[in-house]
């Protein structure tokens, strides 16, 4: 089946502990993370670190949907995080459209893990998502429709690579229950290849 | 109080550190003191959207366009809005969606820049009087901030504003027909001129003047002083200063704002044939193009290096007077700049004297001019080439006439290929 071309690059910012442009086919989108930094008094909290995350989109203001993606992204973040070894502190983490083609929420997923596993923050596992398409033609695929109105369906899965469990699902449009569990069983054979790719980068960095 | 969180404070030593090296010629990354950072210009896929660096400074910029209606003291006018958005990525102590007293200050540098100077022709984004304009929304987003956002980001603005293309309308009296990218071809923006910002912060009222400050450069400087070129326009705060620093480091920034230009022009150019070309575009491919870069700083490698450098700088002093000298020389060839105008306290005009237009600009204070002073000096009808066009003086804009007359039947050559094309 057809994939999306996943290409990356990190440290392209020199401000953010850690930082990545992850392009998924066309949609790019850079990452940065800051953290363990000083955390606001309203944000303080005693036991471990608050996640915080922001998502910006290239035109306009921010919208529902934005904030939406953020609130989904700080989850999957604090899961991920080994927030309890910096109480009292906050890591923030802020994403920027620089081009949608339809896979944007799974792109800035894993650009987010990314420029996490760059800045050397602790982290449980790591965390990758696969974007899977529902056309009208009742066609389930990875790559996206040439038009965007073709999308009937928009299935987002985020899986950890340690023990290969779903952390998050975002869906959007009408779709039945077989159709999800088939996206579903794409989605978590595409995400090995995701997490293939991940460490090939990683190994890249290191060994240059 | 809230936004001094996680703000790097600059300690003492490290001022007089920087002081002290300006006082032996050395800047801190090894650069000359009028020398700028390497810029780079890479488009998206989109129209109007522009990713710039200026040496480790990045910010990405996109323009979009939406239908309004127009405001009533302008029934005739397009909107223009520029807003630059401090991201969080840029810097920990920048705050999401909240206005800062630099975003704030930056904005309205950059308005000054791209709208008062009415860079852009507003008029013909008209599309009926009264009723309804194109309104375009410019966004600046900076992604890292390493000193000198302004001139980055007013050369991601420029650029982002020339390459973008808005769609096609059609009118039958009655309705108006918005055509898709592919029904027709979008039409390219009307740039009257190509303004840049071009910042130099001063040090110790004027004894030191470095071209482009990084960000500690910034953050010690007591002033900056900023241009945007075309109609040339400087802005002095905080500190007295001789007449002629100010005549000689707006010269300065006359060449520099001249390289800038080109530099946009021939990279939208270059993006053009490459659309032509029906190359893949984007921000993937460059990402695949390009070697992953040394994520250290080049501070750090320079400071590393520092007792090295220290030796050679007997041969560095020889090449900067040498790159001094020819600079000075261009300049005498470009622009003269003579009359300074007091706007108020802090604050100064300076007014080219061989331009004949003189009165292009405006005091900013002075908004009361409503019979529009501007010197138009484009026939209005030269919608698809403005890429090409080069407004810097009236002597060029004769050539621009041919240009254009040029151009067109060259385009009218493409149309008609393009037509056989489809069919």
């Amino acid at each position: 089946m057809e994939k999306p071309q996943l290409s990356c690059k990190l440290g392209i910012l020199s401000r953010p502990d850690g930082s990545a442009m992850f392009c998924e086919g066309e949609t790019t989108v850079i990452a940065g993370i800051y953290g363990p930094v000083e955390v606001k008094m309203q944000k303080v909290i005693n036991d471990k670190a608050s996640v915080e995350c922001s998502y910006r989109p290239k035109s306009g203001l921010p919208g529902i949907e934005d904030r939406l993606y953020e609130s989904l992204i700080r989850n999957i973040c604090e899961t991920s995080l080994m927030a309890s070894l910096y109480p009292r502190s906050a890591i923030l983490i802020t994403l920027q459209e620089m081009h949608d083609s339809g896979q944007l929420i799974s792109c800035a997923i894993n650009a987010a893990c990314l420029a996490c596993l760059q800045s050397g923050i602790d982290m449980k596992f790591m965390f990758g998502a696969v974007t899977c398409f529902l056309t009208k033609e009742e066609v389930i695929s990875l790559m996206p429709p040439i038009s965007k109105s073709d999308v009937k369906a928009l299935f987002v899965f985020v899986f950890d690579n340690a023990a290969g469990r779903i952390i998050a699902s975002h869906t959007e449009g009408s779709f039945s229950e077989e159709q999800y569990k088939e996206a579903l069983n794409l989605g978590r054979e595409e995400s090995k290849n995701v997490f293939i790719f991940f460490k090939k980068t990683l190994v890249g960095i290191n060994s240059c | 109080m809230m936004s001094s969180v996680r703000k790097a404070i600059v300690s003492n030593c490290e001022k007089k550190f920087l002081i002290k090296n300006l006082a032996e010629w050395t800047r801190l990354d090894g650069r000359a003191f009028d020398e700028f950072r390497e810029i780079q210009i890479e488009f998206g896929k989109d129209w109007g959207c522009c990713y710039v660096s200026l040496g480790k400074t990045k910010v990405l910029a996109q323009v979009s366009c939406e239908i309004q209606q127009p405001k009533s003291s302008r029934p005739s006018e397009g909107i223009l809005n520029i807003n630059i958005e401090l991201n969080p990525i840029a810097a920990p102590h920048f705050e999401a969606g909240r206005q800062s007293d630099l975003s704030v200050q930056l904005n309205r540098l950059l308005e000054k820049c791209l709208k008062d100077s009415k860079a852009v022709d507003l008029e013909s984004l008209c599309i009926k009087m009264n009723e309804k304009v194109w309104a375009l929304r410019l966004d600046i987003n900076v992604l890292n901030h390493e000193g000198n956002i302004l001139d980055c980001a007013s050369i991601a603005a420029l650029a982002a504003l020339a390459h973008f293309r808005r769609p096609d309308v059609t009118s039958d009296g009655e309705e108006f027909i918005i055509h898709s990218y592919k029904q027709r071809d979008p039409i390219p923006l009307v740039i009257q001129h190509y303004p840049v910002c071009i910042t130099y912060s001063i040090f110790n009222g004027g004894e030191f003047i470095l071209a482009d400050p990084m960000l500690l450069e910034e953050n010690v400087a007591d002033a900056f002083f900023i241009d945007w070129i075309e109609c040339i326009q400087g802005t002095l705060w905080f500190t007295p200063w001789r007449v002629d620093v100010i005549l000689n480091t707006t010269n300065k920034a006359a060449s520099r704002a001249e390289t800038v230009v080109q530099l946009i022009k021939e990279a939208i150019e270059q993006d053009n044939e490459r659309r032509l070309e029906k190359v893949e575009l984007g921000f993937h491919k460059a990402v695949e193009a390009k070697p992953v870069e040394n994520s250290i700083g080049d501070l750090s490698i320079c400071i590393d290096q520092w007792s090295v450098k220290h030796k050679k700088s007997k041969k560095k002093k020889n090449k900067l007077t040498e790159g001094e000298e020819k600079i000075i020389k261009e300049i005498s060839e470009t622009v003269q700049v003579t009359e300074i105008e007091a706007l108020g306290v802090g604050s100064a005009a300076l007014v080219p004297q061989d331009s004949e237009d003189g009165n292009r600009w405006q005091a900013s204070d002075s908004e009361n001019d409503d019979d529009d002073v501007m010197v138009v000096d484009i026939p209005k009808p030269v919608i698809e080439t403005v890429d090409i066009l080069d407004t810097g003086s009236e002597e060029e804009i004769v050539v621009i006439l041919n240009a254009d007359k040029k151009t067109k039947k060259e385009e009218k050559e493409n149309k008609t290929m393009i037509d056989t094309i489809l069919t």
